[in-house]
Order: C-alpha cells, then sequence, then structure tokens
C-alpha cells in the first residue's frame, strides 16, 4: 500500500523512492535537453522533491521555478525503466504549490491572471467564445504579437455552427471541448465527417460537457478539475464511446477514473478513445489514396500517457506515404499552457521539433499531422503546414 | 558548478578553478555506476552536457570528433544515414555522454565483438590540470611515440578533461539476428555460454539475465521474454547473410543441446529493439522489485563463471536477500545486483557483508574488481587487493606526470597511500580491515541519491536569478 509523505508536498513515499536515479529518462526530456541542467532534468526534479519532502531545502522560488518549467509531457515516465509515476507525481506538488499559495509578490498579478483563466474563462463556454470573438477582433487590429502563438482565427469558421446535435443516445460522443471548439472548429467538422463515414450516429455532449479540465490539472488546480469532470461525466450518459480529437484533453479524461477515484469516473474512462483510435476500432471508411508526404508528429499526451500513438498511422497509412520522425517522440513544447507560462523554453524546445521535422522529409514546407490543438497551434506558429488527422482523413474521404 | 559549451571553455573553466587553487572535476550525464564524478573536496563542477555537438563526420575515413557531452545514441543516430554506428554501447547509451565512456573506456554488450571504448578513441583533445590543452594520439594508424591516449581513456578524470573527442565508426554488419534462449536452470544457460564461445562462434553479443530480472523487464518492455524462466540468454551474431544464418543455427543447435526450451530469432528490426531495450533498462527496472539496489562490476574468467555464480546466489541466501544477475557472459562480466530497501532497518549491513563476499569470491576466482562501471570512489579502496603496492605506486606516480598537484577529480581512483613512502597508517588499517569495502564505499553507495539532489538543487544561477550560468571567462 502506498503511502503519503509526511513533508509539505504530501507526495506518494513509495513513488519518491522509486526512482534510482539512472538517468535513462534525461535525453527523453525537453527541458533539459535545451538546458543541459540536472535542475530541468526529471531526475533533478524528483531530487529536489526529495529534498523538500525531507524538509532539507524550503519551498522557495528556485523550487517553485524547477516545477513549473516542467512541460508535463511525459516523456520521462514513458522512459522510466523503473515506472515512477512522474506526470503524478508533478500534479501532486503542483497542486500542493497552489494550495499553499507560496505567494511572493511577484507572482501575484500572474495569479490573478490564472484565476480569470482557470475559473472564468475555460469553464464557461461562452465566456470562452465571447474572448474569441474579442481576440478576432483585437488581431484584425494588428494589436495581438505574434509570439503569443495564437491560432489565426477565421470569423466565417466561428460563426457557422457545428451541424452536430447535442445529447441523445449515439453510436459515439464526439467530444468538442472549450479551446478546440472556439479555435479549431474546423476539425471538428472534419471529425463529425469521418466518424459519420464511418456509418456511426455521433451527437455532442449534453449541457455543461465543455471543458475537460487537463489544464488545471496541469496547474494544481485539482479541485476545480474535478468538478468539471463530474460536469463532463454527467454530460454524456450510456455506455457509447467518447471521442475525444484533442491528444491532451483524451489523456485526461481517460484518467478521470485516478482523479475522482470512483467507479462511475473509472467507467466513463474506459469508454474515451482518441479519434484515430476509435477510427481503427471502427475500421478505416474509404478513402482515395494522396500523393502528399506526411510526417507524423506524435503529441506526448498520446505517446507518452494514453500510448495510443500508433492508431494515427493506422488510420492514415492507408491514404497517405507516413514519414517518421527520429526523435523518439521529444515533445515540441507546447504543453498545453506552457508556450504561453514559459515562451522562451518552449520556443527553445520546438526549434529542435522543427529541425527533426524539416530533416526528416529533406524539404522545408512538410505537411505535418499532429493530433492535439496545442502542438497544432504551437507548430504552426512556427510556420510549418500542421494539420489534424481527422483533417486529413476527411480530405481523401470516398465520395 | 559551470556549464561550459566549447572545448575553449572547458579549458578556461579548468584554469579559472585552478587559478583559485581549487580541484576540478567534470560530469556529463551522471549515469556513472561508481562515484567517478561525485565532488569530492569541494571541487569546481564542469559540467559538459552543453558540450553536445558533433563537429565533423568523415565516412570516408569512418571518424568522427566529437565534444565530450554528445550522448552515445544521438551520435549513433547522427550517422546513421551514412551506414554506420559507434560501436561501443553501455546499457545507458541513451543517455550517457562519450566523455563519460572515454572517463570509464566504458564497455557494453557489444564490446564482446567490437571491443571497448578505448579501441574506438583515436585522439583526445584534452585539457590537462595545468590548464595547457594538448592533443593525445592521433588519426594515422600508428601514431609516433607512446601511447598517451591509451592512458588517458579510462583514467576517470584524474588526468584532465577530454574537450573533443575523435572516433572511430564502425559499418552497420548487413545481416543482423538476435536470438532469445530460455532455460529452466541457470546453469544450463551458462553451459550455453561456454560451449558457443568454445565452438569458435563469436557472437556479436552474448547476455544473461536470470529469472527475477528477466520478470521485471518483461514487466516494463512487454517484449514477450518469458516469466517462467530460471534464464534467458540473449544472443546476437552479424555479418554477412550466409554467415549469420549459420551462426543462428550453431547458436541454437547448442543452445537445444544444453537445454534450452525455445529459441526465438527477432523477426524484424521492432522486435530486435524491444528485446534490447529490455536488456538495457534491466538495471532501472529493478525498481519494481525493491527501490535500492546495490550493483557491482566484476569479471571472472569463463571457465569460473558457474561455480562463482552458484556461489553468488548461496551468498545471497545466507543474508536473506534479493539477488539477481544480469551480465555480459561473453566476456565473463558479471553484474550481481542486490535489491533492498533502505528503509528497511538492518539490511544496509547485510548489502554490505555480502556485496563483501561477492567480491572476494570474484577475486579468488582470478577476477578483478571492475569490468567496465570504472573504480571511482566505489572502488577505490579496494584497489589493494588487487594491486601490490608497487602497482599501486607506479599507478600513482604515472598519474603525478599528470596531475602533480591532485587537482583533477581528486580522491578517485587510487587509495590514499598509493605512493610509495607514503605509507600511512591509513593505507595499513584499509588492508587490515576484514572486510575490504571501506567506510567511504559505504557512504558513497548511501549518498549518492542525496548527491544528484545536491546537484539539482544548487544554485549555478547569475544574480539575475534567470538559468543562464556563469560562463568561465577565460
Ligand atoms: S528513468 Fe526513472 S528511475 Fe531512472 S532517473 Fe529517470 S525517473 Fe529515475
Ligand atoms: S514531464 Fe517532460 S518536461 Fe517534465 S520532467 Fe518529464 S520529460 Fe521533462
Amino acid at each position: 500500500m502506498s503511502t503519503r509523505s509526511e513533508g509539505p508536498l504530501g507526495l506518494d513515499d513509495d513513488a519518491l523512492a522509486a526512482c534510482v536515479a539512472c538517468g535513462l529518462c534525461l535525453p527523453h526530456c525537453p527541458t533539459y535537453r535545451v538546458t543541459g541542467l540536472e535542475f530541468a532534468s526529471p531526475r533533478g526534479r524528483i531530487a529536489a522533491m526529495r529534498e523538500v519532502e525531507a524538509g532539507s531545502m524550503p519551498i522557495d522560488d528556485s523550487f517553485e521555478r524547477a516545477m513549473t518549467e516542467c512541460v508535463q509531457c511525459r516523456a520521462c515516465e514513458a522512459a522510466c525503466p523503473s515506472s515512477v509515476p512522474f506526470g503524478h507525481m508533478m500534479e501532486d506538488t503542483r497542486a500542493a504549490l497552489t494550495e499553499q499559495e507560496h505567494g511572493t509578490s511577484a507572482s501575484r498579478p500572474r495569479r490573478a491572471l490564472e484565476w480569470v483563466g482557470y475559473r472564468l474563462v475555460l469553464p464557461h463556454h461562452i465566456v470562452l467564445l465571447g474572448a474569441t470573438w474579442l481576440l478576432l477582433a483585437a488581431q484584425k487590429l494588428h494589436l495581438v504579437p505574434k509570439r503569443l502563438a495564437l491560432p489565426a482565427l477565421s470569423p466565417r469558421s466561428l460563426a457557422r455552427r457545428l451541424d452536430v446535435e447535442r445529447g441523445g443516445q449515439p453510436h459515439a460522443w464526439l467530444f468538442t471541448g472549450c479551446v478546440m471548439d472556439a479555435w479549431l472548429r474546423d476539425t471538428h467538422r472534419s471529425t463529425a465527417r469521418v466518424m459519420r463515414a464511418t456509418g456511426a450516429t455521433i451527437a455532442r455532449p449534453g449541457a455543461g460537457g465543455d471543458c475537460c479540465g487537463a489544464l488545471h490539472v496541469h496547474a494544481g488546480r485539482r479541485e476545480e478539475a474535478r468538478t468539471l469532470a463530474r460536469r463532463i461525466i454527467a454530460s454524456m450518459p450510456g455506455d457509447a464511446p467518447v471521442v475525444v480529437n484533442s491528444a491532451g484533453c483524451g489523456a485526461a479524461m481517460k484518467e478521470y477514473g485516478v482523479l475522482l477515484d470512483t467507479p462511475d469516473a473509472r467507467a466513463f474512462s474506459a469508454r474515451v478513445r482518441d479519434f484515430s483510435e476509435w477510427v481503427v476500432e471502427r475500421g478505416v471508411p474509404a478513402t482515395s489514396r494522396s500523393a502528399t508526404p506526411i510526417v507524423v508528429q506524435d503529441p506526448c499526451h498520446l505517446r507518452h500517457v494514453q500510448r495510443s500513438h500508433l492508431a494515427v498511422r493506422t488510420a492514415l497509412g492507408e491514404s497517405f506515404a507516413l514519414v517518421e520522425l527520429d526523435d523518439d517522440g521529444l515533445c515540441c513544447g507546447a504543453g498545453g499552457a506552457y508556450a504561453a507560462t514559459q515562451p522562451e523554453l518552449a520556443t527553445a524546445i520546438r526549434d529542435r521539433k522543427v529541425d527533426a521535422i524539416r530533416n526528416a522529409v529533406g524539404q522545408p514546407d512538410p505537411v505535418v499531422a499532429s493530433a492535439n490543438p496545442g502542438c497544432m497551434l504551437h507548430l504552426r506558429a512556427a510556420g510549418l503546414d500542421v494539420r489534424h488527422p481527422a483533417d486529413l482523413l476527411a480530405e481523401v474521404l470516398d465520395g | 558548478m559551470c556549464f561550459p559549451d566549447s572545448a575553449e571553455t572547458i579549458a578556461a573553466a579548468v584554469r579559472v578553478a585552478r587559478r583559485h587553487g581549487r580541484p576540478f572535476v567534470a560530469r556529463g550525464s551522471g549515469t556513472g555506476l561508481a562515484g567517478g564524478a561525485v565532488p569530492v573536496d569541494d571541487p569546481v563542477v564542469i559540467v559538459t552536457t552543453r558540450c553536445n555537438r558533433v563537429l565533423d563526420v568523415d565516412p570516408v575515413q569512418r571518424v568522427a570528433w566529437v565534444e565530450p557531452g554528445v550522448l552515445n545514441l544521438d551520435l549513433s543516430r547522427t550517422i546513421r544515414h551514412l551506414g554506420l554506428h559507434y560501436a561501443p554501447d553501455p546499457s545507458s547509451q541513451a543517455a550517457c555522454s562519450i566523455g563519460g565512456n572515454v572517463a570509464t573506456n566504458a564497455g557494453g554488450p557489444h564490446c564482446l565483438a567490437y571491443g571497448v571504448t578505448a579501441m574506438h578513441v583515436l585522439a583526445v583533445e584534452v585539457v590537462l590540470p595545468d590548464g595547457s590543452v594538448t592533443t593525445l594520439g592521433g588519426l594515422e594508424p600508428d601514431a609516433p611515440g607512446y601511447d598517451l591516449r591509451g592512458c588517458f581513456v579510462g583514467s576517470e578524470g584524474t588526468m584532465g578533461i577530454a574537450t573533443r573527442i575523435a572516433v572511430r565508426l564502425t559499418p552497420n554488419p548487413p545481416e543482423v539476428a538476435t536470438l532469445l534462449l530460455d532455460f529452466t536452470s541457470v546453469d544450463d544457460a551458462a553451459a550455453t555460454v561456454s560451449g558457443t564461445i568454445a565452438s569458435g562462434a563469436l557472437p556479436a553479443a552474448l547476455e544473461m539475465m536470470d529469472a527475477k530480472i528477466t520478470r521485471a523487464v518483461e514487466d516494463f518492455v512487454g517484449a514477450g521474454y518469458p516469466r517462467d524462466a530460471e534464464a534467458v540468454l540473449l544472443v546476437e551474431v552479424d555479418g554477412l547473410a550466409d554467415g549469420v544464418a549459420e551462426q543462428v543455427a550453431a547458436v541454437s543447435e547448442i543452445g537445444k543441446a544444453n537445454g534450452a526450451r525455445h529459441v526465438r530469432v527477432a523477426a524484424d528490426d521492432a522486435e530486435r529493439a524491444l528485446l534490447w531495450k529490455g536488456r538495457k533498462s534491466a538495471f532501472g527496472a529493478i525498481a519494481r522489485i525493491a527501490p535500492d539496489y546495490y550493483l557491482h562490476d566484476a569479471v571472472v574468467p569463463r571457465s569460473k563463471l558457474l561455480d562463482v555464480l552458484r556461489r553468488v546466489y548461496a551468498i545471497a541466501d545466507e543474508h536473506a536477500l534479493t539477488m539477481m544477475n544480469v551480465f555480459h557472459a561473453g566476456d565473463g562480466n558479471l553484474h550481481p545486483l542486490i535489491a533492498y530497501d533502505r528503509r528497511q532497518p538492518g539490511v544496509w549491513e547485510h548489502v554490505y557483508e555480502a556485496g563483501t563476499e561477492i567480491l572476494r569470491t570474484c577475486i579468488d576466482a582470478g577476477g578483478v574488481l571492475s569490468g567496465e562501471h570504472g573504480v571511482g570512489l566505489e572502488k577505490r579502496d579496494l584497489m589493494p587487493l588487487l594491486f601490490s603496492p608497487d602497482d599501486l605506486d607506479a599507478q600513482a606516480r604515472l598519474r603525478d606526470a599528470f596531475d602533480p598537484d591532485g587537482a583533477a577529480n581528486p580522491e578517485k581512483v587510487l587509495p590514499r597511500g598509493s605512493r610509495c613512502g607514503e605509507l600511512t597508517a591509513e593505507r595499513a588499517s584499509i588492508g587490515d580491515k576484514s572486510c575490504p569495502l571501506s567506510t567511504h564505499a559505504l557512504w558513497w553507495c548511501r549518498s549518492v541519491g542525496e548527491h544528484i539532489g545536491k546537484l539539482a538543487v544548487g544554485r549555478p544561477r547569475s544574480a539575475t536569478g534567470s538559468w543562464k550560468c556563469a560562463r568561465p571567462r577565460a
């Protein structure tokens, strides 16, 4: 039985002890790769957690920094032969940091901004959509700095509603989410087309089924995440699979069982499928063959958390010539809100990824497939042509 | 602590340290298993992780110049499109750096056929402990003069720091086959090893894992390692297609004659990679059994392998400890591994005693202390078990020739009192101890984790609080 430590972070004792400091995770850690610093590596972060738990190091700015600089890509977890549950340790740590409100004066404005983001905008879809229209207006007026890596929004796409009914008893639910629905609604249209092409009837979640809480979990705002998770579960009753085309949301929803620790939540988590995973299970619909080579970029939360990245290849393999990257699935630096909160590191990490992508195909403007909105937006901001597997499939659907 | 990003800044860091009368120690990826990079005597720690460029690749001469922080596997990846690779492949190859490989003269499964690091390093540019920079060895087949390159490789940072390394690149073999043989007893597996070597076959790699380790590894990789086997052998043969087929048949036959239940030949690259991933994650996977482990690295003559193995298991039983074995069977390099939980009271004394007995057994069987991990801090005080005072004195004088002030990685490799006339009470006491593991080694085992912690949370930041570290000024 695992026990919680007595220390200020309340981490799982066995989890902390499980790291044998072998270092096999280091090359998979994006922040270690770009900084070369032990305290920007999983092993260093675990060591720092241990020191804090043992009382030999205070929770100070440098500790908080080592923790917030982690992208939470969880590549270290997939690489770790000891199965150190790094993702949950980091979430626990962030939760403890958030709870303790270890607030230096410098971090107060940031916290206020976070409150607006996590409490106001994300959970209230109407507010998010309103904010998106404002953002769009600001973009038109060239008020939005490029480095924020926000998507180029289209008023046409935003004004058209998604032609999928809410609620009912579908064969499969199409989870539409918050940011994705506001910023990448065309991808939902493609997803719906491909899903229907398999002969399935589909529906969107009923009321409250918008924000999955993934970003809240990452930021250590667990209670808010739990509330959102309960709302999501209630919005999609029945046994039908829950199809998610955002790898980050899918990963979080597959972990509701852990977050809420109830039989209902576990049953719900078992129904969650990534888009490609569901398409492959159901049978890839007939498509025509395209000549475009596609570079496959694995979102971390698809590869390291859901571990269902191979399905993307099966889903696209019949229609496209797929090109693999030679970087062991190293993170692109998007990491949910990471690109916005740690722009410097996120850009340095992305540079490596962009090089890997360009080297893989030997041409400057390759088409890249990525199954996560965060990665799509982050890589697009570097000038790459990034598309969701659903968009790619929808283009080559027969008929 | 400093983070130079080029050969020049490494050299500058050494000069700054020396000017301030401080010793220095280099640190790569921190995957070493003998404490060679643990800072002792308050040295300047020179971290090479940012010196990570492959500087020049010559596919015709098959040579690459690399910086010391280049990761072993990254190098092979960079040159894969040329049909080449870097042959020495320590288990930590995904994470460990070439500089660290040079320091410890690292081995790896494929060193059975291809040889250890020293055979793949043609030249090293080094910064000597006095801050001067020189190149040892050369690209020509037989550089004139003494082979100081050979002397530097494996010196564990006690003769200076490698700043640029010329490595030999090996052509990828046209054909590779990986076999997995499983046995119902360790004896049968060991007999197969002897049989294979005796038959004249020279596999590229010949690795053994016992039952406990096989299960732990399988839990991690799911490569289809048999959970019910008492021992498995992982054998790789390479070369021209015909020769490979012949060798596969020969090894399978020898295995079956010695009681192998199954012989599985990996069907494709993916399967082969998965099997190797299992073997190479073995040490890390131990945590599935217990949170701490103490790993030994001894070499015994192949003919004594079976006897030593039996004795090793018996020792563990006597101390009621969990013992596992994963090792390079082909060259008699044993890695007996004791898994324990330091939170359990009194367990450490048993780990310590059992470790001592194991090492004695290996040395009594004509073996040596270290196969590939190096001596570092961990085995420093065991050196007198293997070397006479004269041997130690000769080694100490060689070291002095490079580093008269003892500034390069102090307190490592050679025990205090190695020099003639320096026979102190301390030395005598080490010699007299009934147990060869000194208190120092004991301390190291306990605190290596904490050391990493200190490195992690040390504050190598500039006053402005940014991650940028103090770059040494030349
Ligand atoms: S791979 Fe796992 S055990 Fe090894 S250092 Fe990383 S977290 Fe620790
Ligand atoms: S989650 Fe990603 S960024 Fe964080 S320590 Fe692990 S590998 Fe590094």
